[in-house]
């Protein structure tokens, strides 16, 4: 494959392909949502493809930031085509998965290639997920008892639809890069 | 003969949307207000709805609520479609409530605390119903690097493109046998399909298009400069005319630059 030096576009971080690629990665979290809240109706089921999007960002450009701006641009976006029923508080409902995802990259970068890595990680942030309308409870004034019942009950149907959605991501990432598609996870590595 | 549709059916093919939060092009008082001040107005509310705890406050503020709600002229079924998610939560939390106090003193905090959800949630989705994605983008413009609010832009336009692309692999590996049809893609057993004849085939598509993107806004010099530059064949031409060097008509994007701040062009 031809090599050539791509300029730094964000962030002093990424090139504009690699930015365009994660953009992408947020409109097909947008594209599924909006499929989704047409036939199904489970609570939590919103993350199964968040999360493979969001690690399978994290496998496309395996850099510190890469899922951060996909939960950025996946907020604005929903924002802007009216897909946010909380409104505002949309932004923080996909960024703090995102950071999660991302702090995961940083502790262990290769954590996307493995099952177990990607199961965990897809659970823990699908989870903290939950943790933002508990906090809105929390303001509005609802009892500790009762927003720890509904919570625990929120946070169990986003851990296992954002668990099952991260079981795939460590095989499209292998056959991916055994295809040459993406790089190998190197950090600095700009061009696949 | 085709019957056309109903007076009434009219209406609500032009007022209601499929599903909740989608924007509603209307002339209403909230419609004309700036997405800056409803913004403002909704915070107003939803902080209110988060101190609300009497029953006096709380019918206030669901009047004051549904007042702005309808002064947006949305319907009855439009608010039904923004709120039917938290009334299933009320449907939770109420329960919840009689569960821990007993029926009789848990029913009202729990009616207040689901009110107070749906209360807090509503200015969001009024701001969503009557502010267009353009004016939204152009706020963002104010507040995001140029960089990002392309990024944003580009994820929008490319909604319609990959909506296009699933279609077309689906079409092309239903027609290999692959179970994709929306009844077959609910059983888990077909899952397999969708991931080895859908998303991985989607993905390189994707990895191609942004191979694509990238070359062509770099090829017309995006993002070369720190701060926004664009292509503008009227100043070109002026300045072409003035100092008589370089030729009419159109030139090659890639050889131009024009800068926003000080409208320079260098070949």
């Amino acid at each position: 494959m031809e090599t050539r030096s791509e300029p730094i576009f964000l962030w002093r971080r990424f090139t504009l392909r690699e930015a365009v690629l994660l953009c992408f990665c947020a409109t097909f979290i947008v594209l599924t949502r909006a499929g989704l809240r047409l036939h199904l109706h489970m609570p939590g089921h919103v993350m199964f493809f968040t999360m493979f999007f969001l690690l399978l960002a994290r496998g496309f450009v395996p850099k510190l930031g890469s899922v951060t701006l996909v939960g950025l641009l996946t907020s604005l976006t929903s924002v802007l085509l009216g897909m946010g029923v909380s409104g505002p508080i949309v932004l923080v409902k996909f960024l703090l998965p995102a950071v999660l995802v991302d702090l995961a990259g940083f502790l262990a970068p290769g954590f996307v290639t493995s099952v177990l890595g990607c199961l965990a990680v897809g659970v823990f942030a699908s989870i903290t997920r939950a943790g933002v309308s508990t906090g809105v409870e929390y303001l509005i004034g609802m009892e500790e008892e009762i927003i720890i019942g509904k919570a625990l009950i929120s946070a169990g149907f986003s851990g296992l639809w954002g668990g099952l959605g991260s079981l795939a991501v460590p095989a499209i990432i292998r056959r991916l890069r055994l295809n040459g598609l993406i790089d190998d996870g190197t950090e600095g590595s700009l061009d696949a | 003969m085709a019957s056309a549709p109903g007076k009434g059916g009219l209406r609500r093919t032009l007022r209601s949307c499929e599903y909740g939060c989608q924007f509603v092009a209307h002339d209403s008082p909230v419609h004309r207000l700036s997405a800056g001040m409803k913004l403002g107005i909704g915070m107003l509310l939803s902080a209110s709805a988060a101190g609300g705890r009497t029953p006096a406050t709380l019918g206030a503020l669901v009047l004051v609520t549904l007042c702005y709600y309808l002064a947006a002229r949305l319907t009855l079924a439009d608010l039904w479609r923004d709120i039917r998610l938290f009334m299933f939560q009320a449907a939770l939390v109420i329960p919840l409530y009689c569960l821990v106090h007993g029926p009789a003193k848990g029913l009202w905090p729990g009616i207040r605390i689901s009110t107070q959800i749906i209360l807090f949630y509503l200015p969001g989705a009024v701001f969503l119903r009557t502010t267009r994605s353009s004016e939204v983008m152009r706020g963002l413009r104010r507040v995001l690097p140029y960089r990002v609010s392309f990024l944003v832009f580009v994820s929008v336009r490319f909604v319609p493109f990959f909506f296009r692309e699933i279609a077309d692999i689906t079409a092309a590996q239903r027609l290999r046998g692959a179970r994709l049809l929306p009844r077959q893609k609910l059983n888990p057993r077909n899952w397999p399909d969708l991931f080895n004849c859908l998303i991985l085939p989607l993905m390189v598509r994707a990895l191609k298009t942004a191979d694509e993107v990238a070359r062509s806004a770099e090829s017309r010099g995006f993002g070369m400069y720190p701060e926004r530059t664009f292509f503008s064949a009227d100043q070109l031409i002026r300045r072409a005319g003035d100092t008589g060097t370089a030729q009419q008509g159109e030139p090659s994007a890639p050889t131009i630059r024009t800068a926003a701040s000080n409208s320079t062009v260098s070949s």
